[in-house]
């Protein structure tokens, strides 16, 4: 037998063992969590599918708040070898689902009745059309204010029920020496603020219109303008070296007693608990100051992508019931910090901080004021969040006024269209 | 009588393209198809996905009436010439100043070149650091008594793109200084020694005979940092992320935000276009002049 054909013969050998091991009872996925309580809460969901019969294959890309994972599944995509399942971010999901990329999941939806176990407000954000393409499992809040108690104790300060409140206490405190809001330049940071002004002045129906809607009159009106100049007042409050700061380092700020707040999706939790501060003892965690309570939701989701291998279906499915699954919503947003995003979940277990979501969250999905949160691209689609961005973060830092400002965001918007 | 060419014969007159097939394939697919690639996506409606469709010049109205993008470009023209400028004057002024057979100067060259060692992003965040205001340099002097003393740059969107430029500068100043000393090395010394013997100056050996033969020396110099300026990206990430505001954007850290971060592909695409002019109108005529002067012999 001469080299070569015992060469292919080798391989011929190989390659249908090779393809089977691989097929064979795993699922591939691509996320970013990669923190140490972002890798603990994800152990309690692929321990769960392993119990299931199914082997998790990680594959995790860190950085840039997903978008490098984001990048690694267009790849993916276009080389034409998706991922089994992918966690999924704002538009992304639906924009994939509109490519016809993922699988419709109406089947175990409709078995387990995970519709009535959901918030209405999320489903733009897991189904499209008729088809569910995502399960979510987790929930955050975006709008919080996370502050130091014993600061708001020595200068007297309780929570504020308005904008105007927070900034007369911010004053306050400036004068007392204390940094009164912990921020940053990155413009995400400003606008979780800004967007919580919009909202918390104005309501969520405005909110809607201005945001989501784009409508141009609710983009130039004087609800913008005000909230601009609000924004404006929270100038004054931050501390000197303000730029490049990381949103954790801001946390670190409030939790030592430098700052007295920080405005924050409750992701800052962690930052608190990991230094052993007590939520109501060490630690205050209350909702941005609105007339009406609205609720900011950011989800993580999980799609599952379309394929023809039975195997790999297989998986998929047992991948779907362990993300809905109760009692794994229960423990993986326990170590994660955010809170289920089955609103059927009981709150038990939970601490102060994220029984006051589940309340706040209760509500809002009531009186229909939970709404997505813009920072996290859960309202404009990313090339008008863009602009948001832009807009937000040169007004934070220069000395634009209100009206130059939503001159600028119309501008940009009407130009992204 | 001819000699039948033999396999040997032929081998020998195919092997250069043999040898240089696989380069030039590479080449190119990877640089060329792709900027084929990239002009066409500028020219279609690409949101997350590409696709090839045809809109005319639409993402370039679009691009130009960002502010964002006009920011990068003012941002780019003004970093370049501020960054060539002082590079170079630092570079040569260290140059010459090393070249006056001064004791330990494989030392001092060595620390002059460290910067050029470390990766813009480690230099980025020493910088960031360093800039600000209650972490760095103002703090340190106003702990030491000065408290009136301040250097917040870095926070203020006017003057933030200097930021930028000084740590670019303190990056990339021992490798301009490397290239002049090397062309410093190469100047012929009895040359100098004439001009001594004619009565010239120190000051005017260096301006009058000096730096003229140093020519090809910044010439070198000159393209080499437009590159890196136009390139820049991780720089201005690790810095200032572009901020404050979009005060310190630049051409390259707004095409990465269009095309990754905003499914805005084509106004993506339509700014790397630009880019690529951009450089093609440094390098092309230097190239044409270089080419130019090898075919006259030089």
């Amino acid at each position: 037998m001469s080299k070569v054909t015992k060469f292919l013969m080798a391989t011929a050998l190989v390659l249908p063992l090779a393809s089977t091991a691989h097929a064979e009872g795993k699922v591939e996925g691509i996320h970013h969590w990669v923190s140490e309580s972002e890798v603990g809460a994800l152990k309690v969901l692929t321990d769960s599918l392993g119990a299931k019969g199914f082997t998790w294959e990680d594959s995790a890309v860190g950085g840039l708040s997903g978008a490098n994972a984001t990048q690694a599944l267009r790849t993916r995509m276009a080389a034409g070898n998706p991922p089994a399942t992918m966690q999924l971010l704002g538009y992304e999901g639906v924009e994939w689902a509109n490519e016809g990329a993922l699988r419709s999941l109406n089947e175990p939806y409709a078995k387990n009745g995970w519709e009535a176990a959901i918030a209405p407000a999320i489903l733009p954000f897991v189904k499209a059309g008729d088809d569910y393409f995502a399960v979510p499992i987790n929930m955050h809040r975006q709008n919080w204010v996370w502050a130091n108690k014993a600061v708001f104790d020595a200068h007297g300060i309780t929570e504020p029920k308005s904008w105007d409140e927070l900034i007369a206490a911010g004053k306050t405190l400036k004068e007392a020496g204390v940094t009164p809001i912990a921020l940053s330049d990155q413009s995400w940071q400003i606008l979780e603020v800004f967007e919580a002004i919009l909202t918390d002045q104005n309501g969520t129906d405005f909110y809607r219109k201005a945001v989501i809607d784009l409508d141009e009159a609710a983009l130039s009106g004087p609800e913008m303008l005000k909230a601009f100049d609000t924004l404006g007042e929270v100038r004054g409050l931050v501390d000197a070296g303000y730029t490049g700061r990381d949103w954790a380092v801001a946390t670190g700020m409030v939790a030592s007693g430098e700052a007295a707040m920080q405005i924050m999706g409750d992701w800052a939790k962690g930052e608190f608990l990991a230094k052993g501060m007590k939520p109501g003892v060490d630690f205050l965690c209350f909702p941005t100051p609105a007339a009406t309570p609205n609720f900011k939701f950011v989800i993580d989701s999980f799609g599952t992508f379309g394929n023809e291998d039975p195997a790999i279906t297989a998986g998929q499915d047992a991948w779907v019931e362990t993300v809905m699954d109760a009692e794994n919503q229960k423990n993986f947003n326990l170590i994660k910090g955010s809170i289920p995003a089955r609103t059927d979940v009981p709150v038990d277990d939970f601490d102060d901080c994220a029984k006051r979501s589940f309340a706040d969250r209760e509500a809002a999905v009531a009186a229909g004021t939970m709404v997505g949160g813009l920072t996290e691209g859960f309202a404009a689609q990313p090339q008008f969040a863009g602009v948001f961005f832009d807009v937000v973060g040169q007004f934070f830092v220069t000395e634009m006024t209100s009206q130059e400002a939503v001159q600028m965001l119309v501008d940009g918007i009407n130009n992204a269209r | 009588m001819r000699r039948p060419l033999t396999f040997k014969d032929r081998l020998a007159a195919l092997l250069p393209k043999l040898v240089l097939s696989p380069s030039i394939l590479a080449v190119s697919v990877g640089v060329y198809l792709f900027i084929v690639w990239t002009a066409a996506i500028s020219f279609s409606s690409s949101k997350m996905m590409p696709r090839f469709d045809f809109v005319g010049l639409d993402q370039y109205v679009r691009l130009w009436s960002t502010p964002r993008w006009i920011t990068a470009v003012e941002n780019l023209f003004l970093f370049t010439a501020l960054f060539l400028a002082v590079t170079i004057a630092i570079g040569l002024f260290m140059a010459i100043l090393l070249d006056q057979k001064i004791r330990a100067e494989g030392v001092l060259r060595a620390i002059y070149l460290y910067p050029m060692a470390l990766s813009f992003i480690v230099t980025g965040t020493a910088w960031k650091w360093i800039m600000n205001p209650t972490l760095g340099v103002q703090k340190v002097v106003n702990d030491l008594g000065w408290t009136s003393f301040t250097f917040d740059w870095i926070t203020r969107p006017e003057v933030a793109i200097y930021c930028v430029v000084i740590a670019a500068v303190w990056q990339s100043t021992g490798f301009a200084m490397a290239i002049f000393l090397a062309g410093l090395r190469g100047i012929d010394n009895s040359i100098i020694k004439a001009a001594q013997i004619e009565g010239a100056g120190l000051t005017r050996i260096y301006l009058a005979i000096i730096v003229p033969m140093l020519r090809p020396a910044f010439l070198s110099v000159i393209v080499l940092l437009s590159y890196i300026s136009i390139k820049s990206f991780d720089l201005v990430l690790a810095l200032t992320n572009a901020g404050p505001g979009s005060a310190t954007e630049m051409p390259s850290t707004f095409m990465f935000s269009a095309t990754f971060l905003r499914n805005q592909m084509g106004v993506g695409a339509a700014s790397a276009m630009m880019m690529l002019m951009t450089v093609a109108a440094i390098i092309v005529p230097y190239l044409y002049s270089e080419l130019k002067e090898d075919r006259n012999g030089h």
